[in-house]
């Protein structure tokens, strides 16, 4: 622990200008993404205006995916190098993840209110699937507050990983489990979706992606800020 | 810590630990026993949980038998390192020359063991409470699932023990952990059950759910492998 | 035009609101440094003023 608290303390540790440059991107992105969305794609034929939610819906998704990938990779690379930046990585990508997970329950709970009027649809394989994958990453943030130290790091790590591995053994076991009472109920979008749509879906996607980045970046640049401080405070009182 | 070890010394360290705590619990019974009775008191719970008077419950089967066999799996898994926690054997074993992988190995057959012992009771009691109609003739296929899924609560709660057997509130942080992980292996376990009992009796449905067991162990037997270091890394 | 729409703004509002609240939960986080660093800035100030007789120092 001790050695690894200082070794970057000194030189660039803030770092602040990625986060800027994503900050930046990510607004830019996600507007031009909730105007297209909401002003210039066609309407559904089938859905009609509820279809919209998909877009968003569906890229915050597969971003909160693409968050628990980037805590369990930073977990590894936490184990290996026992560097403290890989676990500042693991903690914040778990952390975004969580809350672009619970943007998916909310939002799909209110298409699934829209389209078959009740907020919560057993059958509904997407729904259910993320309600196990919150559950499972609200426990890291449980264990990680519960143990000390390098501990605490250590397990961080382990458990991003297994959480990790959990995920797709979720969503397998609730599909399989699905498409032998229900066919799947809603794959919505996917391979037909008309280009006008499809466009606008990707835009949205590289929206989510930018915000997930820069979200990361900025919550890196406050725990570097956070930790530079520690070891500012603790070399002005032993001086 | 991985010192080349050769395989006779190997398996006479698993033996071993594995003897230290069957003779341990042979000796006191704590953990079988309570496993068994909490499981039974549940299977009661659950007749009346459901607020109905109805008497055939025959087409949750399934779920009653695994839903209730993963509280009894969280409470003996939890007490998988409770002998060595209050003897303070861990920190002699953790020094010890014996590899960790056999530590973890040793504890996960335990745990098989107790969850095996448990079944024994637990099944036959959901077929004479909760099933009206034939049960009997597909036990064979009830007990062949409930075996894969040992392994599988084995290997995932081993992992999950030994993270929560450092923590504060280590009792209270087990469930956490290791009931959201166990959602596949309930589901699988439930539906492969109810394919077989109150179901549609489909053994392709039944084949299903059992090799996603499988590939269940497989994957949480690869994480054990590539993190048990680093979970008594001291 | 279908009926729906108060769904999807709402869905929309929510996922502003979170995002947007989960800004704010880093803005007070930069503000608790911010505290820190004035805390620091003053003990540094104090040290300053302890350790220098009234003199004062000249360039």
């Amino acid at each position: 622990m001790p050695s690894s608290t200082t070794d970057h303390a000194s030189r660039r540790v803030i770092g602040a200008r990625a986060a800027l440059i994503w900050g930046v991107i990510a607004t830019v992105l996600v507007t031009v993404a909730s105007v297209g969305v909401f002003l210039v794609a066609p309407e559904d034929a089938d859905q009609g205006a509820i279809q919209r939610i998909f877009y968003f819906h569906v890229a915050i998704a597969l971003v909160s995916l693409v968050a628990f990938a980037v805590a369990c990779v930073a977990g590894i690379l936490f184990l290996r190098t026992r560097k403290l930046r890989w676990d500042d990585v693991s903690v914040t990508a778990v952390r975004i993840g969580i809350l672009f997970s619970v943007l998916v329950i909310i939002t799909g709970s209110i298409w699934a209110k829209a389209s078959w009027g009740t907020w919560w649809v057993w059958a509904d394989p997407r729904l259910v699937t993320y309600l196990i994958v919150v559950l499972i990453y609200a426990a890291y943030f449980v264990l990680r507050s519960s143990v000390d130290d390098d501990r605490r790091l250590r397990f961080s790590a382990i458990y991003a990983i297994v959480g990790f591995v959990s995920v797709p053994l979720s969503f397998y076991s609730v599909r399989v489990a699905q498409s032998f009472v229900h066919p799947v109920v809603f794959t919505s979008g996917g391979a037909n979706m008309p280009n006008s749509m499809l466009i606008w879906f990707l835009i949205s996607l590289a929206a989510m992606l930018a915000l997930f980045i820069a979200l990361l970046e900025v919550e890196l640049v406050g725990r570097r800020t956070e930790r530079a401080l520690r070891a500012l405070t603790l070399r002005l009182e032993s001086s | 810590m991985s010192t080349a070890v050769n395989r006779p010394r190997w398996t006479r360290q698993l033996a071993g630990l594995i003897r230290k705590d069957l003779r341990l619990e042979l000796r006191t019974k704590e953990t079988v026993v309570a496993m068994v009775l909490f499981a039974i008191v549940t299977l009661t719970i659950m007749q009346f949980g459901f607020g109905t008077r109805d008497d055939d419950l025959t087409r949750f089967t399934g779920g009653l038998m695994w839903v209730t066999l993963a509280f009894t799996a969280v409470l003996g898994v939890g007490r998988s390192y409770v002998a060595e926690r209050e003897q303070r054997v861990l920190d002699g074993i953790l020094v010890s020359p014996v590899p960790r992988i056999v530590l973890l190995a040793a504890k996960a057959i335990a745990i098989v063991i107790y969850m095996t012992i448990t079944e024994l009771v637990v099944i036959p009691v959901v077929g004479i409470f909760f099933v009206k109609g034939p049960y009997w003739d597909s036990i064979g296929w009830i007990a062949l699932v409930a075996l894969i899924a040992n392994v599988c609560i084995a290997l995932s709660g081993t992992l999950f023990s030994g993270l929560a057997l450092f923590t504060r509130a280590r009792d209270l942080i087990l469930p956490v952990l290791f009931l959201p992980a166990l959602v596949p292996v309930i589901i699988a376990g439930a539906g492969a059950t109810h394919a077989v009992v109150g179901g549609p009796h489909d053994m392709s449905e039944y084949r299903g759910y059992c090799l996603f067991l499988v590939g269940y162990a497989i994957l949480f037997l690869l994480v054990c492998i590539a993190t048990y270091d680093a979970v008594f890394d001291d | 035009m279908t009926g729906g729409n108060q769904y999807v703004v709402a869905a929309y509002a929510v996922i502003w609101f979170l995002v947007l609240a989960y800004v704010v939960m880093l803005g007070a986080r930069t503000a608790r440094v911010g505290r820190q660093v004035e805390a620091i800035t003053r003990m540094l100030d104090r040290k300053a003023a302890e350790s220098d007789p009234p003199e004062g120092d000249d360039g």
